[in-house]
């Protein structure tokens, strides 16, 4: 999945604290109740039926068993299910590659996002130019990115005519155990470097002149002036694009599905794309609940841990 | 002088460097561009060995994007722009009230559902677009538009963009308005929103990518071909036509090609949104 804007970073606004409105009176405070409740319903029943129904669902789906095809209802087992995947190999293998792919791609991607925000927050000719280039691929669906590179990186494709070129002998890419992952690296990459980059230059744009003004009449060269002002000030962009990465990343779906259907050798069966593998290739949905609580209790660990973050960022203030 | 020379050159170094890299990152589209006009046969001949050819046709033709035409792809991208579009208006309906209620009107509790609205709307959809396709199914919204639309609906960015926004807008405004006897619900409309364009765009830009992108929640719910959105119905042509790639990229392009132009067109405005999400304010 591209890195599709689903996400936002939460923080603690000091502007959180009701403030009395221009009548302060039990009428008004009733008032504004009213009035806040009926603005919020829309988004609150979104809420529930698009998030907290499917989770409880996901949940109660866990706790049930039954034959594979069978029509009988199926029963309540407790936690069996649970059991019987922790003691199975093929999820234990499923975890680890979803763990190494996402342990690989999102400081990767993050650092040359950096590394280029940085690049094209410099005083060069065109940069607008060239910010927009490498934001291009975001705008073209993961699906349509997923075939063009599926295409691209083919035995005959113009990847491998390109490596020929230099005297590289062609790759298997997608079709390799070993490669597999890589090829799925390249092609995340291609979307989400330019992609955060957006957001990371939104960051550098933030910080105030006047502390690079500072470190220039003290003297301090470009590493300097990078590790003391930019990294620390671009804190909290930082941790905010690299958790909505993770978070994107976890969850990418179209490219396995497309194009490796989990293979070859399991090595691209990721979490993602096993609940869904399970629940309608092989029918059976008991294991797949299972499978989705645990990648909803990452998700939830992963916005958590983002959350504390920025709070205790706040709190320093 | 030193410095100015030595500065000089930095410059050309690192201007060097961002052409070669918009170059790497541009490639593919290129190639994609120069796919669509040309047979399949020859997007091979020119990759293998790679040639110049593989970045511009020899043998220009419009054979595939009329294939495209021919299969009935226009059907498909028609469901992506209908779907997309309800999504905008809607999903900005949706969230520039929730924005306007988290942001100026004071109540208690303010800050307890703003967390909840966040760290919902964190959880990535996909992660639950499996079992929330079951719930729809028991509901009977298989296979309709309303399915495809109302997961677009709710998205945390937009309200959290559209909230900061709202923030810096002064509340002597709203105060005025209130003086004068209007509601809140007046001064959403004629005070708020007048002046929220540029977030407007900017969330409607984060409410269409989302729905341009669909590609799990369309085969969870839909099995009709009548209702395919476009990248579902690529990746089906992509399936069925493996050694004829022609019309794949034809129709890669043009679906490609249209978020290019509004991000294009617009990329200031999602900048603008995005800068918000790493403010103190």
């Amino acid at each position: 999945m591209t890195a599709v804007p689903g996400t936002l970073p939460p923080r603690a606004t000091p502007d959180d604290q009701p403030r009395p409105g221009p009548r302060p009176r039990s009428r008004t405070t009733y008032r504004n109740r009213v009035a806040a409740a009926v603005f919020l319903i829309p988004t609150i029943l979104l809420i529930v039926v698009l998030r907290i129904v499917p989770m409880a669902s996901a949940v109660a789906d866990s706790t049930r068993s039954g034959l594979p095809g069978s029509l009988a209802e199926p029963k309540f087992v407790g936690l069996d299910v649970f059991r019987e995947m922790f003691a199975s190999a093929q999820f234990w293998n499923t975890v680890r590659q979803t763990l190494v792919f996402n342990v690989i791609v999102n400081p990767l991607q993050i650092f040359l996002a950096l590394l280029l925000a940085v690049l094209l927050t410099q005083a060069i000719p065109w940069r607008g130019l060239w910010r927009t280039v490498l934001f291009l691929p975001a705008a073209v669906p993961l699906a349509g990115s997923t075939i063009v590179w599926g295409i691209a990186l083919r035995p005959d494709g113009p990847v491998n005519g390109l490596l020929e070129l230099v005297g590289i002998p062609s790759q298997p890419w997608f079709t390799s155990p070993d490669q597999v992952i890589a090829s799925l690296i390249v092609l995340a990459s291609w979307i989400g470097i330019g992609y955060w980059m957006m957001f990371l230059i939104a960051g550098l744009n933030d910080i105030p002149p006047v502390y690079y003004e500072a470190a220039r009449i003290d003297g301090a060269g470009a590493l300097r002036t990078f590790f003391s002002i930019t990294l620390p000030m671009l804190r909290r962009p930082l941790l905010f694009v690299l958790v909505a990465d993770t978070v994107s990343n976890f969850v990418l779906f179209a490219p396995v599905q497309i194009l490796t259907g989990g293979g070859p050798e399991s090595r691209s069966n990721f979490l993602m794309y096993d609940i869904f593998h399970r629940s309608y290739e092989l029918s059976d949905p008991y294991q797949a609940s299972a499978e989705l609580v645990v990648l909803l209790v990452l998700m939830i660990a992963i916005v958590a841990v983002q959350f504390r973050l920025l709070r205790s960022e706040d709190g320093d203030e | 002088m030193r410095t100015s020379k030595k500065g000089a050159v930095g410059r050309v170094v690192l201007t060097a460097v961002a052409v070669i890299v918009s170059l790497a990152f541009l490639l593919p589209v290129l190639w994609l561009l120069a796919s669509t006009f040309r047979t399949a046969t020859e997007t091979f001949a020119s990759s293998s060995p790679l040639s110049w050819h593989a970045l511009w046709p020899q043998h220009f033709t419009l054979d595939n994007l009329r294939s495209t035409v021919d299969s009935g792809f226009l059907v498909a991208l028609r469901n992506s722009v209908v779907v997309a579009a309800a999504t905008v208006v809607g999903g900005l309906a949706v969230s520039a009230c929730a924005a306007f209620a988290l942001a100026v009107i004071p109540f208690r509790g303010r800050s307890a559902i703003f967390t909840i609205v966040v760290l919902s709307f964190l959880v990535p959809f996909e992660a639950i677009a499996i079992p929330l396709s079951r719930s729809f199914s028991d509901w009977g919204l298989t296979n309709t538009l309303i399915a495809l639309i109302l997961p677009g609906l709710g998205n945390g960015l937009a309200v959290f963009t559209l909230r900061q926004f709202f923030l810096g807008i002064p509340r002597s405004l709203s105060e005025a308005a209130h003086l004068d006897g209007a509601g809140w619900f007046r001064i959403f409309w004629s005070v708020y929103l007048p002046l929220t364009r540029p977030a407007l765009i900017g969330a409607g830009l984060i409410l269409f990518l989302f729905q341009w992108q669909a590609y799990l929640w369309p085969i969870l719910v839909t099995s009709t071909a009548s209702l395919d959105l476009a990248p579902v119905a690529i990746a089906k042509s992509f399936g069925a036509f493996s050694t004829d790639y022609g019309r794949v990229f034809a129709e890669t392009a043009i679906l490609a090609v249209i978020p290019a132009i509004v991000l294009l067109s617009l990329q200031r405005y999602f900048v603008t949104s995005v800068a918000s999400t790493g403010s103190k304010e």
